[in-house]
């Protein structure tokens, strides 16, 4: 691969230190004293494949700054990183630029490198040109060289205006919250618990347990479910370092990594822990209700023990449920029955507040329910149930203890029928395949045929994935066994009214013939869904869900358990639909990084917060006003306002906020994204789009489209910022008067912001501009605001789309005009909304 | 030559098939004829081209009730795929005899059926006899759907 080098100036002896430039004067060209250094990366044929890596590498050594400059074949690998390390020694680099994949993946391996070599980490910056450039324009090598060259040069650019910045250590708190119950949170619980921390498992019901509690053998080994779960169970109970609450919510969080302070709502219970769980009370209690334990199948009282192997295993009172739940006592049955005097109808709900370190969410899952599917007539044919109602029908401890018997006259059913793929794979209900259904009704209907093995059974399916190990094994047992296979789902059921039989109308695919089975009972195997209630704990930990709902995991590959928020940990089927196997190897992995975190007691935070100039200052408190986490402080009488360090998260939401440019971001200042925008419209800047994108969602979106390859048009070069709320009317008119086609600011949905709402921010900002381009007299479509999730690649790429077909409709006359216009409004740092 | 019938129905569509079989399983066409059912409609487009089913009578016996669009997962709309196949088999005249004189006796008595037997009848309730039909509008009507490019009416 051929270097480009420079020989002619000598080594400076420091970093060099950049002035804060005012906006309106960014200084044509960088000093002689930049030593650039330019790595552009083939990623094997990714890149190399599309773009020409050699033309760019030269290209970008004709940049001002720039000393050396090369292509590789992986600059990430081993090699291709000590290569950068050693010429930052020998050839005295103090600024790095590697153009490869998205920062999102490889800029701390660079910033590491870097720093090993003595160079501050902050003086690296990369240019995506393969999430954003090579995946995405696959069958255009002219244009996609092109774009590679315009990414390298805008980062060049930034890197010119660089600053070193020192990362501020924060203690963590030796303390971890786990959400959730289920054996996911289970076993993190135990596992961190056993590493010597303090953990608190905050479990929303009455006890912990989850869906393992309600199956009652678990595939492929066919194990009682409670018989291996209940020990671990009991463990969580005593275990000296796991502080368990139950009937509890997490409400408020505030914090950040390593130091959470967390607000739960302990719900009444209504009966102390003294409660022996003797049960002498619910004889006495006259409150029925359908027991959600069995699924409904049976019926318990209003004083109750979730199920027989809860932990704790105290009795608690459903109050909406209990004659007193007006507050006065109406009936003291249960009272007067235990001999323990453990009821205590005084008993109220609690707000506790919890420190921790780390949070393991492990919030579980919901099973979907077909009502919705009104030819299967669940819910209007007793002999309709679904695969969780099944558990419990056939589980020792369940409504018939154990006995297979069909709901409408109790007589154990000859035929019964499993009907695959309910809920899942179907653009009605969910999507995705839910992982567990195939082997669950392979695991059911072996154990009908152990216990009553002349009952015939019939699995109606569209594929069956046995994928996991020792599942091939089972689906040939089942077969074995004489189950039979059919493949095509019923259209229809309709219910005999005399015999409460069931006949299924369908097509068996493989033979291309029309069946009519009368079935005795029929079973739809449902599908797994994220929780109604997902939402409240996405919101509180700031989580990003993916297209299907589940939370959604920083790297789909190299961060499986971890989310965009630092500290937080994702484990169990809350992550996506999964086994139990699957989710107790999450928790697992969960807790070991939980536990990185807490064994080291201190973590970096990025050095990227705001900065008040308090010469500049005028106290007038606007940026104040908008900071979402109260970090800017001062006042009239200080004569100015700061910002308080550790509690700036970096969204830079208040930088445009403040008139009189007294704001700004470290590494992301106004000068260097100013460069960046100019860079990128140096070239036929008419056909342009300049997107602003936030690193958490909509930066995230366009490497999605990458990493899926949606094509879109090439002409749109994207700058990265923290939020969108970052995005300063400032710069949109930079970029208009500089002659761009069209510019987008995209961020977060509007509850999704990663910095709590600062996005209002950005909708109120970007709407003032477009008022101002109305009265104007500029076509608002040239600037366009997006919502743009991790998850919507295919939707960043129809936005492009959309607005590269409104650039057809400009002139290189109607761009001039229009930049006139605006540029006769402006007077130094323009728009401060 | 061009296939026109993806410009009525988009072919991507049916690339979201799983051959679950939901369609055909609730077809009630399927019940009482060898009709050709939705699901394997959509395999033959698939898998030998949209030609085959064109050339197949069966594609004639569905009823376009609905239900099979109803039931699928993945809201394919099978009856406007019908409706498309049919209007293609049309054109290339491969319509079903039977629906042939159905047509052209619409086109020629503005009925669909031979009414003189329902006259008698009338006449022995002492009901009067129907009035006549408009046939010149009905006639324009079909002109208008275009059948006449298909049909002589
Ligand atoms: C019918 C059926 C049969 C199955 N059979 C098998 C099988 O045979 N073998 C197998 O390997 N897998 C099986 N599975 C899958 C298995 O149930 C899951 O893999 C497992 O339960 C996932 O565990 P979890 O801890 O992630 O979630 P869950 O078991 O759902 O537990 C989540 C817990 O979190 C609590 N929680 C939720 N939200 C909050 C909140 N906001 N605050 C506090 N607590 C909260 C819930 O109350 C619950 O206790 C089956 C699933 C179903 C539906
Ligand atoms: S007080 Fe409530 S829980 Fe106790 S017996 Fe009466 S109704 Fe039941
Ligand atoms: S696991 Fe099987 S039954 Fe469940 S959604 Fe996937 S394919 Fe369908
Ligand atoms: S608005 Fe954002 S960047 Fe500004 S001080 Fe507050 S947290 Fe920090
Ligand atoms: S119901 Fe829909 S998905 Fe299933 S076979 Fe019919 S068309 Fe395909």
């Amino acid at each position: 691969m051929p270097r480009f080098h420079d020989h002619t100036t000598d080594l400076p002896e420091e970093v060099f230190q950049l002035k804060n430039i005012d906006e309106s004067s960014v200084s044509p060209g960088p000093s002689n004293d930049l030593r650039i250094g330019v790595y552009v990366c083939h990623c094997g044929k990714n890149i190399g494949g599309t773009v020409r890596c050699e033309e760019v590498a030269e290209y970008a050594s004709t940049l001002p700054g720039v000393v050396l400059s090369s292509d590789s074949l992986y600059t990430c690998s081993e090699p291709g990183q000590e290569q950068i390390k050693s010429d930052i020694r020998e050839h005295g680099l103090n600024r790095v630029v590697v153009a490869s994949c998205t920062p999102r993946l490889h800029e701390p391996t660079f910033r590491a490198a870097c720093e090993s070599a003595g160079l501050n980490p902050y003086l690296l910056e990369m240019a995506n040109i393969r999430e954003h450039c090579s995946w995405v324009h696959l069958h255009d090598k002219d244009a996609a060289t092109e774009k590679a060259k315009d990414l390298v040069e805008m980062a060049v650019g930034r890197a010119t205006r660089l600053t070193p910045q020192f990362e501020l250590t924060v203690p963590v708190n030796r303390q971890a919250v786990v959400i959730g119950g289920g054996v996911a949170g289970i076993q993190a619980a135990l596992d961190m618990a056993d590493a010597g921390y303090k953990v608190y498992l905050i479990e929303k019901s009455g006890s912990i347990g989850g869906r393992m509690a309600q199956i009652d053998k678990t595939f492929p080994t066919m194990d009682c479910s409670i018989c291996i779960l209940a020990p671990k169970m009991s463990e969580v109970g005593r275990h000296p370092n796991i502080t368990l609450l139950t009937l509890s919510e997490i409400r408020e969080v505030s914090g950040h990594i390593g130091n959470f302070k967390l607000k739960v709502l302990k719900k009444a219970r209504y009966v102390t822990n003294e409660c022996t769980a003797c049960g002498d009370c619910i004889e006495a209690c006259p409150q029925l209700a359908p027991d959600e334990f069995n699924a409904g199948l049976s019926i318990r009282r209003a004083v109750y023990l979730p199920f027989a192997q809860a932990v704790p295993s105290t009795f608690m009172i459903d109050m909406d449920l209990c004659l007193n739940s007006a507050g006065i006592v109406a009936c003291d049955r249960c009272f007067q029955a235990c001999a323990h005097k453990c009821i205590n109808f005084a008993d109220k709900d609690q707000w506790l507040e919890i420190e921790a370190g780390t949070v393991v969410v492990a919030t579980g899952v919901d099973v979907y329910d077909p009502t919705a599917l009104t030819e299967l007539g669940y819910g209007r044919f007793p002999n309709v149930i679904t695969t969780l109602e099944f558990e419990r029908l056939i589980n020792a401890g369940g409504p018939s203890s154990g006995e297979l018997i069909r709901p409408s006259d109790r007589r154990r059913p000859q035929k019964v029928a499993f009907l695959q793929c309910i809920g899942s794979r179907s653009k009605r209900s969910s999507p995705y395949c839910s992982n567990v259904c195939c082997m669950n009704t392979i695991k059911d209907a072996l154990l009908i045929k152990e216990h009553w093995p002349d009952t015939e059974i019939y699995v109606f399916y569209i594929d069956i994935r046995a994928f996991g190990k020792g599942f091939e094994d089972l689906f040939r047992r089942a077969r074995g066994e004489g189950v039979t296979f059919i493949r095509g789902i019923p259209g229809e059921i309709i219910e005999d009214i005399a015999t409460d039989n069931l006949t299924l109308l369908g097509e068996n695919t493989l033979l291309g013939r029309h069946y009519r089975y009368t079935m005795d009972m029929v079973v739809l195997s449902v599908g797994i869904r994220p929780r109604k209630d997902s939402e409240m704990i996405q919101r509180l930990f700031n989580l990003s869900t993916d297209t299907d709902g589940f939370y959604m995991e920083a790297h789909p590959k190299l961060r499986p358990v971890d989310t965009t928020t630092g500290g937080v940990f994702l484990a169990g089927a809350a992550e996506g639909a999964k086994d139990i196997k699957d989710s107790v190897t999450q928790a697992s992995a969960a807790a070991s990084r939980a536990n990185i975190l807490m064994s080291r007691g201190e973590v970096k935070v990025p050095a990227i917060t705001s900065r008040i100039d308090p010469e500049k200052c005028t106290a007038c408190g606007l940026c104040a006003r908008v900071c979402p986490y109260h970090a800017i402080q001062g006042g009239k009488e200080l004569g100015y306002y700061q910002v308080v360090e550790a509690a700036c998260q970096g969204c830079g939401a208040c930088v445009p906020e403040c008139r009189f440019g007294a704001i700004d971001q470290t590494h992301f200042t106004e000068e260097q994204i100013t460069v960046q925008i100019d860079h990128a419209l140096t070239r036929d800047p008419n056909h342009k789009i300049v997107a602003f994108a936030c690193n958490w969602c909509s930066y995230a979106g366009a490497d999605f489209a990458g990493v899926s390859r949606i094509q879109y048009p090439h002409n749109v070069r994207i700058i990265r910022t923290m939020c969108s709320a970052r995005v300063d009317p400032a710069w949109i008119e930079r970029a208009f008067l500089k002659g761009a086609g069209a510019v987008l600011v995209s961020g977060c949905h509007p509850a999704d912001c990663h910095y709590n709402n600062a996005n209002q921010n950005t909708a109120r900002r970007v709407e003032k501009f477009w008022k101002r381009m109305e009265k104007l007299g500029i076509n608002k479509d040239r600037l366009r605001l997006a919502w743009v999730s991790a998850a919507e690649g295919a939707q960043f790429a129809r936005v492009i789309e959309e607005m590269e077909r409104g650039l057809h409709k400009l002139t290189p006359e109607s761009i001039q005009e229009d930049a006139e216009k605006l540029a006769k409004r402006s007077t130094g740092k323009s728009e401060s909304s | 030559m061009t296939i026109k019938i993806w410009k009525f129905f988009q072919r991507e569509q049916l690339f979201e098939c799983y051959q679950c079989a939901r369609c055909t399983g609730s077809c009630p066409a399927m019940e009482v004829a060898p009709a050709l059912g939705p699901r394997e409609t959509i395999l033959i487009c698939l898998n030998q081209g949209h030609d085959r089913v064109v050339e197949d009578e069966k594609l004639w016996l569905c009823c376009t009730c609905n239900v099979c669009e109803d039931r699928c997962p993945q809201e394919i709309p099978i009856c406007d795929l019908l409706v498309a196949l049919r209007n293609s088999a049309a054109r290339r005249g491969n319509i079903p005899i039977r629906l042939g004189m159905a047509i052209e006796l619409l086109a020629k008595t503005g009925r669909s059926m031979i009414v003189h037997q329902l006259d008698e009848m009338r006449a022995h309730h002492g009901l009067a006899p129907l009035p006549p039909a408009p046939v010149d509008e009905v006639r324009d009507i079909l002109k208008k759907t275009g059948l006449d490019e298909v049909i002589e009416i």
